[in-house]
Order: structure tokens, then C-alpha cells, then sequence
């Protein structure tokens, strides 16, 4: 029996597959949607328990996700497991590869906090005087911005700075600032430094996901199916047009092998699953460049003061002394006459309330709870996200010696940091330590350190978009050059991450490539 | 497949089922009755499988956890060091009320080879300094001397993913952090001072891959 063909087959569930399956069903696209991994319950799947019921007392399995520092004996079962789904990378260059295959993929856990690229990413060749730019513009992605800040109910303060686009946003509802942001305010300004607020996808009832955002829509137009638990191992050709024409699948649990036909494929797994399954498949490289160009974000720097006025217990006897946060947006690197030892730039978190940790102090016993009693309360800390250069020779490949639990071949990752992030990363905490010093607090900690690449769960890159198909994979649609029914609509399609968390960034690239896929089809041209 | 029929048979047909739990009788006799669930007073004859609920306890409830991974001397240091680092304090419970070596001792057995012979080594060069300085092991050294001891090899750690290169200074960061988090995530602490016992949401197994 001939199962039917579909218009498109998207690979993938999170928010860029999501917004595939929203839009193009919105025209009466048939699509197929398949998900490695199975729909969690949100009842079923999950349990109160104390950590002290947990096996291992809430340290989580020894060796068990050991490249998922988010990870913790409660979230466990919430992440891929890396003996069914491996990766190599080189030992001198650790690689924290962090995924979720159940339906909805990362978009059921990320963190919310949303903003737009800025022409300073978008323009990155002028303004760094190195790299490549985009081939699109902010004005190109900003209408598609705002109809996705309006799905997900952006909440922001709008500010008018063009490092920090402002959004379609909902009203906020920010405390008022205590004295210590006051503080931080006014030194900040008097630096040229802005100070806003976080920018956040409040969705619907706490949750901003593919799952119900998303899908839903989609799922009611009757034009979508989706099928979990179906892993995907080849796009399929035909080979007498070149074109795709759909994918060879496994499932899950018994390995049986399926095709499903489809007239366009839109793969939307995730970068770096996206991009493993096309250089598994053996498409869409023309370029040599697919692969390549894989960065994401530093994360990382601590620099934490106290303040005296709050310790010893006055914290809680002072109200409105301390609370709340502060971000500031990219503040280096906005004007030629900023001559830095670095490019890009990074935003600065900082918070106010919290105490110390106990790394943070040689004591121990008795000694050290005194300090921490003494601390409870009274500190502000500051933290960063930076941009990191993305950099041809940071790439993946196929490691054709190692494959996964239904013997697709696995993923090598090569990713070094090089003197830029280093560079911005002291500059963060210099920074820190310096405005903490002017406000008159004491440092009680401070690193430049930052977490290896792949951590900050923002990688992006290796299937990068562009005008010229001989140094790009996919035009500014999200289409292959090779392969004109062939669309990545995920964050491979990068060429620059900014600072930025990417979800609004991924979810407007996927809504533009997905609108222009359905004019192309009703044209006929795909 | 044998154990679903039977769990089907429980359900559907309850007057068949006794022939698992009845006698060898004559074949006339009247079927007996299912049991009583344990510890389910109430319920009645005839509850459904699903309505089935029964109260266990916890092993720790019951029983004393055997440290199997340490040799003798370098679990006695360790018990001296949890007493050391984390001491009852504020009414809490401290490392030895919480069973935090014994802990460890279990976590560390089924660590991979770098924690364990972290460790291992960080135990035995307790030992070793305390014999070199006290002529004793770590274990009989008054608090005095411990601190002597200890004190020189506790450094702050202000990136904890990079710990100290000397390899004591490392063992004590990473055993300092360890004991202190088995003890407060111990039953002991959180059912103490008036705390709940608390709990927050564990995510099972999602549709686990089928091994049948």
C-alpha cells in the first residue's frame, strides 16, 4: 500500500520545527512532522520527591551526563542520553553537546529571556572589521520579530538603543529598584553603560514551548501530523532531479526501518542535529563550508561584592536596600573610538540580595557558616553572556568509527576558544570588580572563568545563510543553494550569535523561511 | 506475559483466580476469598489492581548503610573529616547524624576512576601527613591538630569547575563540597528544625527504549 506523499516533512519539534508546522498549515501546506524522541506527560512523567528519596541523594548518577552541567538528579531524564546518542570531540577541546529529544525539544526548558539581534550582529564585517555579515538586515527579520513576540508575550521596557532593538512587547511588571540598582544605575550611565531590564517570553501559564504555543495551532488546521519516536538517518533524493523527496526513518524502540515520502523537507532538529543529518545524507555541501563556522556564547564570570550596610542580619532589617536585578545590554564595541583588545561584546546580569557560597572561602565548620550568616543577604554579583567569533576551523564532521543506538554514525566536535573570548571575558570582570569598587562594596570573589564551548546551549552556525552559495549553505530564506526544496530552518542557519539567547532570533528565521516556502509553492517554484 | 495474564485474570475474573492461592481441595469446594492487600485496612475484598497502593519505608529507615569502597584507615579519616568540615551547628544535623561518609563511601564506589582515586589519594596523604607531623593517623588527631593539618589545604575556589591543580588542595574543594551537600540533602536534615522534608519535581523515565 502507497502511503501518501506529503507537501512538507519537517524534521524536528522545538521552536524553529514548531513555527514551520504553525505557519505552513496556516496556508493548508500538509506537513509531516517526525520527532526522535516520544511525548512527555506532563503528569505521568513526573513525581514530587524529596532529594533524599533520590538514589544517589540528589548528586545524580556518577558519569551520567557528564557534559550537561544543567543537569541534575531530578532533570535527569529530561536530557538525551549521550550512550544512545554519542559524540567525539577532541579531549584538549571539551564540547558540552546539551539535548532534549522528547516532543517539543529544548523549547520545554529553556530559559525564556528573549531579545532581537541587532544590526551590530546582523553587520558584524563592518563593525568588527573582520568576519562575515548576515545577508539580511534587522529591518529585513523585524516584522517577522514582532508577530513572534506577540505568540510568546514578550514582556520588556523599551529603551531606543540600537544595540537593543526594542520589541512588541507586553506591559512589564518590574519591581521597583532598590538602593544597591540605584547605585549600579547611576555608576553605569555615568560610563555610558545602559541599564534595562530582562526582556522575557511570559507564553501561557509559565510555559513558552513549541508544545503549546506552537503545535497546537497547527494540529487544529488538520494539516499536521506528527510522529514520535521516528529517528531520522538519510534525507532521501531522487535521484533523476536531484531533489529531496522525503526520509529514511528508524523507530525508536524496535529499529524498524520506514521512508516517508514528502515534496519538501524542512529540517528544524537543532543546529547541530540538522547539520548531522545532511553531511550523513551527503547533501547540500557544494560550498565545503557546511559544518563549519559552530559557535555560541560564553557563559560565565563572577564577580561578587558585599555590601556592609546589609551584613550581619541588616539586610532583612532594610527594606529596600537590596533586591532585584539589573542587565545591561552589549556595552563595548558600539563606536570606532571604543578601542578594545577584543570584538563583539557581551551583557552583563547583575543581581542583588543573594549571599555568598562557601568555594568562595577558605573556612570550614563552624567558621565558615559564621561568614555565611555574616554574608546571607548582603551581596551583589555580577555575571555575563558574550559573543564568541565564529570561526571556520570550528566545526563539526562525521565520526563515521562511533554511531548511536540505531547505528547512525555520530557527530566529531572541534571547537577551541581563542584571545577574544579570553580577552572579553576579563574585560567583563575588570568591569565588575571596578563598579562594585566605585560603589563602595567589598569583592569577596572574582573570576574571568567561563564554561567550555556548547554550554550555554546556544549553538548555532554550521549550515550559516548568506548571498554566495560558493561561501554558504542556505540563501537568506533558509534554502539550501543546492537543493531548492531543502530548507534549515533552525539556529545552523547563524552566521553571528550576538550575546543574545537565539529562541526569538530561530523562531522569526523559521516563520520568514516558512512564509516565503509556502508564496514559493503556491508559485510552483518548489 | 504470564504475569499479564495473571494480573488480567485478577481483575476480570476474580472467582478464577483463587486457583493460584486456594488449596489442592476437591474441585467443588468453594473458591477462597483474594487476601487483604497489606497495609491497606479498608479495603475491602475485590480491589482492583489499580486501586492498590501498599506502604513501604525506605531502607534507611530500617537499616545501617555499609561503607565498602574505603579501606578501614582512610574511612576512618573520612568520618574525621565530615565531623571537621560539617559539624552539627544551629540544631542541624552534621555529617556523621546524616550518614554523609557512609554516603560518600557508596557514591565514590560507583564513580568513575578519577574520583576515586582523588579520593583514595586524598585520604591516604591525610593519613600520611598526620602520622609524618602527630604520629597518628588523621582519624586520632585531636581538633588542634586537624586543623593543622587541614587548614593549609583549603583554598578558595572562586571557579569550581576549575579546581586546584595541587592534588590535596583538590581533594579537599571537591570533599568539602561533597560532604557538606550529603549532609544537608540528608532525611536527617530536611525532616529536622521543623522543615517538611520538601520535594521537588523528579522526572521519570520518558517512555524508556523498549527492551522486551
Amino acid at each position: 500500500m502507497t502511503k501518501k506523499e506529503y507537501d512538507v516533512l519537517i524534521v524536528g519539534s522545538g521552536h524553529s520545527g514548531g513555527m514551520a508546522a504553525k505557519i505552513l498549515t496556516s496556508h493548508g501546506i500538509s506537513c509531516i512532522m517526525l520527532n526522535a524522541g516520544p511525548e512527555a506527560d506532563m503528569q505521568r512523567d513526573r513525581t514530587q520527591k524529596p532529594v533524599y528519596d533520590l538514589p544517589y541523594r540528589g548528586f545524580g548518577k556518577p558519569g551520567r551526563l557528564t557534559h550537561v552541567f544543567q543537569a541534575n538528579e531530578f532533570n535527569a531524564n529530561q536530557w538525551v542520553d549521550e550512550t544512545e546518542v554519542p559524540y567525539t570531540y577532541d579531549p584538549q577541546g571539551p564540547y558540552n553537546w546539551v539535548r532534549v529529544r522528547l516532543l517539543g525539544g529544548r523549547s520545554l526548558f529553556w530559559s525564556r529571556q528573549s531579545f532581537r539581534l541587532s544590526d551590530f550582529e546582523f553587520n558584524a564585517a563592518e563593525i568588527d572589521g573582520s568576519g562575515t555579515s548576515w545577508p539580511i538586515r534587522l529591518a529585513d527579520l523585524a516584522p517577522f520579530y514582532s508577530r513572534v513576540e506577540e505568540i510568546f508575550r514578550v514582556s520588556g521596557r523599551k529603551e531606543g538603543w540600537p544595540q537593543f532593538p526594542d520589541g512588541n512587547f507586553i506591559e512589564p511588571r518590574y519591581p521597583a529598584d532598590s538602593q544597591t540598582l540605584k547605585k549600579v544605575t547611576e555608576l553605569c550611565n555615568a560610563r555610558g553603560f545602559g541599564v534595562s531590564k530582562m526582556r522575557t517570553s511570559q507564553g501561557v501559564g509559565g510555559l513558552a514551548s513549541s508544545i503549546n504555543l506552537l503545535l497546537p495551532d497547527a494540529l487544529a488546521t488538520g494539516k499536521l501530523e506528527i510522529v514520535q519516536n521516528a529517528i531520522v538517518r538519510e534525507v532521501s533524493v531522487d535521484k533523476s532531479t536531484g531533489l529531496v523527496n522525503g526520509a529514511h526513518f528508524v523507530d525508536r524502540h524496535s529499529k524498524r526501518a520506514m521512508h516517508v515520502k514528502a515534496k519538501v523537507v524542512v529540517l528544524a532538529a537543532g543546529s547541530l542535529e540538522s547539520t548531522r543529518l545532511l553531511l550523513n545524507s551527503g547533501l547540500a555541501n557544494s560550498s565545503g563550508v557546511m559544518g563549519h563556522y559552530l559557535h555560541d556564547q560564553i557563559y560565565g564570570v563572577n564577580v561578587t561584592a558585599s555590601v556592609s550596610e546589609a551584613r550581619d542580619g541588616k539586610a532583612a532589617a532594610t527594606p529596600g536596600l537590596m533586591g532585584g536585578q539589573a542587565f545591561l545590554p552589549r556595552f563595548r564595541n558600539l563606536n570606532k573610538s571604543d578601542k578594545r583588545n577584543f570584538i563583539k561584546g557581551y551583557c552583563m546580569m547583575i543581581s542583588s540580595g543573594g549571599g555568598a557560597s562557601a568555594n568562595m572561602f577558605a573556612e570550614y565548620g563552624e567558621e565558615l557558616q559564621k561568614k555565611l550568616d555574616y554574608y546571607a543577604g548582603s551581596c551583589v554579583s555580577a555575571t555575563i553572556y558574550g559573543e564568541r567569533v565564529p570561526r571556520f576551523e570550528n566545526h563539526v564532521r562525521i565520526n563515521k568509527s562511533v554511531t548511536d543506538a540505531w547505528g547512525i554514525p555520530a557527530l566529531h566536535v572541534e571547537a577551541h576558544d581563542s584571545d577574544n573570548e579570553h580577552n572579553q571575558a576579563k574585560d567583563a570582570a575588570d568591569t565588575a570588580e571596578e563598579l562594585f569598587h566605585a560603589a563602595g562594596w567589598d569583592l569577596i570573589s572574582k573570576t574571568d572563568k567561563f564554561y567550555p564551548p556548547g554550554y550555554s546551549i546556544h549553538e548555532v552556525g554550521t549550515c550559516r545563510m548568506g548571498d554566495n552559495p560558493k561561501t554558504s549553505v542556505l540563501n537568506k530564506f533558509n534554502q539550501s543553494h543546492d537543493i531548492k526544496n531543502l530548507f534549515v530552518v533552525d539556529g545552523a542557519a547563524f552566521v553571528t550569535c550576538g550575546w543574545q539567547n537565539p529562541t526569538m532570533t530561530i523562531s522569526a528565521l523559521s516563520m520568514r523561511a516558512s512564509e516565503y516556502l509556502a508564496e514559493q509553492m503556491k508559485k510552483g517554484e518548489v | 506475559m504470564k504475569r499479564r495474564s495473571f494480573m488480567t485474570t485478577l481483575v476480570a475474573a476474580p472467582a478464577a483466580a483463587p486457583a493460584l492461592f486456594a488449596q489442592q481441595a476437591a474441585p467443588a469446594s468453594p473458591p477462597a476469598p483474594p487476601q487483604q492487600p497489606l497495609g491497606a485496612p479498608g479495603r475491602g475484598p475485590g480491589s482492583a489492581a489499580q486501586d492498590i497502593k501498599l506502604d513501604v519505608v525506605s531502607p534507611d529507615n530500617v537499616a545501617e548503610p555499609e561503607a565498602r569502597f574505603f579501606t578501614a584507615a582512610q574511612f576512618a579519616a573520612l568520618r574525621k573529616l565530615s565531623d571537621l568540615l560539617m559539624p552539627p551547628m544551629r540544631g542541624n544535623p552534621g555529617a556523621l547524624d546524616a550518614a554523609a561518609p557512609e554516603f560518600l563511601d557508596f557514591l565514590v564506589g560507583v564513580s568513575p576512576a578519577d574520583r576515586q582515586t582523588l579520593y583514595r589519594n586524598g585520604l591516604d596523604g591525610l593519613n600520611t601527613r598526620a602520622r609524618k607531623q602527630f604520629a597518628k593517623n588523621f582519624a586520632d588527631l585531636d581538633a588542634a591538630q586537624c586543623d593543622a593539618i587541614i587548614r593549609p589545604l583549603l583554598v578558595p575556589v572562586p571557579w569550581t569547575h576549575e579546581p586546584p591543580k595541587d592534588p590535596l588542595q583538590h581533594f579537599m574543594t571537591a570533599a568539602h563540597d561533597d560532604i557538606r551537600t550529603a549532609t544537608r540533602n540528608s532525611r536527617e536534615w530536611n525532616t529536622s528544625g521543623g522543615r517538611r522534608g520538601g520535594g521537588q519535581l523528579f522526572w521519570n523515565p520518558v517512555d524508556p527504549i523498549y527492551k522486551g
